[in-house]
Order: structure tokens, then C-alpha cells, then sequence
């Protein structure tokens, strides 16, 4: 997957992974692709919720990489507009 | 306890006072930030004056005004998420905006995993209590008479049954389960690894019914008639086939002519326990059939105190949050004793079975010890309410 910018959430709880993914893809030009690096489990199901209706973001896909025993769960955002 | 700076601080409530507040049946508003999946799965329940709103937190950083102006100004907003970090952020986001808000101390896994523990019983023979989980609808029980305490079912936190057995200055001399759960992990075999004390349980139920394993757990079979002297009382085994083959129930015989039956998933107040756990619905229905309507009057006085091991509805127990009825009050008022022909009740039960949570069959080789979760995972096995009742 081909992204323009990375923000890296790990360690941090929830609310915070979505707060800062909000604020990152608000500022980036459209049609760029930020790749959100968060080790918070419930982030999977919570961005997927919050992309159902955010405005002008898409979510284009979601990993789970395990990382030296860890697991990262990785999401890519689109500024659609 | 800040997250983000500039964050108006709130206050936090605790799941017992949550529960009080329930248990009053005073009007609450809960707003579960969870996401919709998360909140339909397990909704934290109330009688008839609990308003709950399901508002996920990132409708709050998508849109504030837009979220804020779904929750009413004029009452107290108790927050729920599933950590606690989501619902202080909203709490505080709808503070800073004139709203009174709390958030829940420790998300919906301290409510999950809060206990709730009243006498059902207290006598000059002793006491019997009910330690319940009331976000799971679970009940378990202690009978602590003559500086003994045997547990009846006791759940996944043991800690919670030392420190009350140890405050009744008794010591836990027996650990009975009426069947291996599916819906929950059972605290018996580390209380027994704790405690020294025996852990009983049916054979039948120590193969796990769809792996066809056996038990690699201490346990000692439990038999119908094994009789137990706890200190004044009597615990009698009585087998109670149908929701596992091993389901056992256990009758108390107190010297003041009082009795209790500990019926497990055998029968409940209102329903029953579902036949179809083990995989064979229709082989076990025929069998639950023949101890509801042959074993059960058999071990039940009118009187007797029917003490079950779920409840589906708060309204089940009394105001008080006790869940227990005297067995001519069941008979007169539960579905699963109207008279039926084997054949109707087949019909009846088979049309009834609620859906079949994955998990469950993952929680009896818990049970059975074939798998060892860690905590986390323990936690995410036993998320949300018991489906062990049949459906309405």
C-alpha cells in the first residue's frame, strides 16, 4: 500500500490513536494517503466505524504486522476531499 | 488523571454506584461511546427508567456540535466506554460545554467484571450468600455455616470469595460447580489450587461435548445422593441432566426446616437452561424434559428457596437485586413448568434456541482445562451477557 505520510499512535489509549489520525489527515493535501501505526486492539473496529462517516476520508485498508512479539495494527487514510 | 491538556477534569463513577442507581431504578441517562457493534453486543441493562444512547466517541471528534446536541442538557450524564480513556475524553468534551457529566471508572470491563454480594439467607445456622455479576447476568453462591463456607459456582475472580469467606471468619471447604459453563470461566479449579478444597463436578460434564476430550483438571465426580455436612447445614447432590448431561443441582437442607435448591442452568426463575450447548440439541431436549417434569418435583419442596445461576432480566429479583423464588412461586409462574407433552416441549424448545455465541464452545475447554487463556483473553471470552437461557 502506498502512503505519503506515517503517524506513529503506538502506546497510546483510546481516544487518542483517532483524535490524532483526525487531525493528521485533516492536514494532509487531498488525495494523500497517511498510514497510522497504533498498537491500541480496539482501533481496528473504531476506525472503521469512524471512517463509515467522516467527512472526506476514506479508509483504504487495515493490517494487523506482528513486530518483534507485538502486534501493530495499521490503518491507511485517504483525504478524499 | 488527565489525557489531553486543557481537558476540563470530571469525575469518575464507580460500576457499584452505577448498579445502586440501577437497582433504585432512578432515571439515568448512560451515553456508551463504544462503537455500534461493541454497544449492541453488550449494553449495560436497567429496569424500566434507564435511558441508554449509543453515541460512538469518534461521532464526538468527527463532529462535537453535531454529537453534543443528541444529549440532553438537563440530567446527569453517566459515560461509558470500553476502557474508561473514550468516555473521559467525551465526558470532558461535553463539561467544557455546560453539561454535568461522569465518566465510568475503568470502562465497561470493570462493569463486567464488577460483583455484587447480599445474603439471600441469614440464620442462627449460618448464611447463605449470592455473589452476583450483574453485567452478566451470574450468579453464584456461598453457604457459610459453623466456620465452613462451600461455593456453589463461583466465578473467574477468586478473590472476591476469599475475602468474603475470610471476613465470615469461616474457611472454604467445598467448591461445587452444577456443570461445566459455557458462558463463563469457572473459578473452581483455582480456587481449589488456591484453597486445598475439593472440586466437584459431574463426570459427563468433565468430556467436553464437541472435542470429545477429557478433562485435564483435579476434579472429584459428583454423584447423585454425595451428601455434605457443612458445618449445621446439608448439601445433597441431585442430578439434573438436559443442559449438560452433568448438570447437577444441589439441594440445602437447613436444621430449621428451611431448604434451598441450587439449580445452576438447570432451571432458572423465569426460563430454563438451553439444551443445545453441547451440540445435541435434539438428543438433549428429551432428557431436560424428563428432569424438569420427573426429577425436578422430586427435589423440590413447595417452600424451597430455587437459587439459579443466571438471570436474562433484572426484573427477575427483588428490589434488592436477590435473585430467588420458593419453588411453588417458579412452578406457578416459569414457562419451562407449564404443562406440556414430550412432544411439545420438543417443538417448543427447538424453535426457542437463541443464537450460539462462538465462543462458548472455546469456554468449556477453559473449564476443563484444555486451554489456558491469559487474562486479556479471559476477559474477551466472557464479554457481554449470558445466552444461556432460551429465547423468548
Amino acid at each position: 500500500m502506498d502512503f505519503n505520510q506515517t503517524l506513529d499512535v503506538k502506546g497510546a489509549k483510546c481516544p487518542m490513536p483517532l483524535v490524532k489520525s483526525r487531525k493528521a489527515v485533516s492536514e494532509l493535501p487531498v488525495g494523500q494517503v497517511l498510514k497510522v501505526v497504533a498498537t491500541d486492539r480496539g482501533s481496528l473496529a473504531d476506525f472503521q466505524g469512524w471512517a463509515k462517516t467522516a467527512k472526506n476520508v476514506e479508509l483504504l485498508a487495515q493490517e494487523t504486522v506482528n513486530e518483534g512479539g507485538q502486534d501493530l495494527y495499521v490503518h491507511y487514510l485517504k483525504r478524499t476531499a | 488523571m488527565t489525557i489531553t491538556e486543557g481537558q476540563t477534569a470530571v469525575a469518575a463513577f464507580t460500576p457499584a454506584e452505577l448498579y445502586a442507581r440501577i437497582l433504585r431504578d432512578e432515571p439515568l441517562f448512560i451515553l456508551d461511546v463504544r462503537n455500534e457493534e461493541e454497544f449492541q453486543r453488550s449494553p449495560i441493562e436497567g429496569r424500566a427508567n434507564l435511558t441508554t444512547v449509543n453515541i460512538p466517541y469518534f461521532a464526538f471528534i468527527e463532529d462535537e456540535e453535531g454529537a453534543a446536541a443528541q444529549v440532553p442538557q438537563d440530567r446527569e450524564i453517566f459515560v461509558v466506554c470500553a476502557k474508561e480513556g473514550s468516555s473521559q475524553y467525551v465526558a470532558s468534551l461535553l463539561a467544557e460545554r455546560g453539561y454535568q457529566a461522569r465518566y465510568l471508572e475503568g470502562g465497561y470491563i470493570s462493569w463486567g467484571n464488577f460483583y455484587d454480594i447480599r445474603d439471600v439467607v441469614a440464620a442462627d445456622w449460618g448464611r447463605i450468600v449470592q455473589i452476583a455479576r450483574p453485567a452478566r447476568g451470574d450468579l453464584s453462591f456461598a453457604v457459610i455455616s459453623g466456620g465452613k463456607a462451600a461455593l456453589i459456582d463461583p466465578m473467574r475472580h477468586i478473590a472476591v470469595y476469599r475475602e468474603l469467606v475470610e471476613k465470615a471468619g469461616a474457611t472454604i471447604t467445598h467448591l461445587f460447580d452444577t456443570h461445566v459453563h459455557a458462558d463463563h470461566i469457572s473459578g473452581g479449579p483455582a480456587l481449589a489450587a488456591a484453597t486445598g478444597a475439593p472440586y466437584y463436578v459431574h463426570a459427563y460434564d468433565a468430556i467436553h461435548p464437541i472435542d470429545m476430550l477429557p478433562a485435564v483438571i483435579d476434579y472429584t465426580h459428583i454423584q447423585e445422593g454425595d451428601r455434605f455436612q457443612i458445618g449445621e447445614v446439608t448439601i445433597t447432590a441431585r442430578w439434573f441432566p438436559g443442559h449438560t448431561l452433568g448438570q447437577v443441582n444441589y439441594r440445602l437442607d437447613a436444621p430449621d426446616g428451611r431448604s434451598a435448591l441450587f439449580t445452576g442452568d438447570g432451571i432458572f426463575l423465569r426460563s430454563f437452561g438451553r439444551p443445545d450447548l453441547g451440540g445435541k440439541g435434539e438428543a438433549w431436549t428429551p432428557i431436560l424434559y424428563r428432569s424438569l417434569t420427573e426429577r425436578l418435583p422430586q427435589m423440590a419442596d413447595d417452600t424451597t428457596l430455587i437459587l439459579p445461576a443466571h438471570f436474562s432480566s433484572l426484573d427477575e429479583g427483588s428490589a434488592d437485586g436477590v435473585f430467588a423464588a420458593p419453588y411453588a412461586e417458579v412452578r406457578a409462574t416459569n414457562d419451562a413448568l407449564r404443562p406440556r407433552d414430550e412432544a411439545e416441549f420438543t417443538s417448543y424448545v427447538l424453535s426457542h434456541l437463541p443464537v450460539f455465541p462462538a465462543e462458548y464452545v472455546e469456554i468449556k475447554r477453559v473449564n476443563i482445562g484444555l486451554v489456558t487463556p491469559c487474562e486479556g483473553k479471559a476477559g474477551e471470552l466472557e464479554l457481554g451477557k449470558n445466552i444461556c437461557a432460551l429465547a423468548k
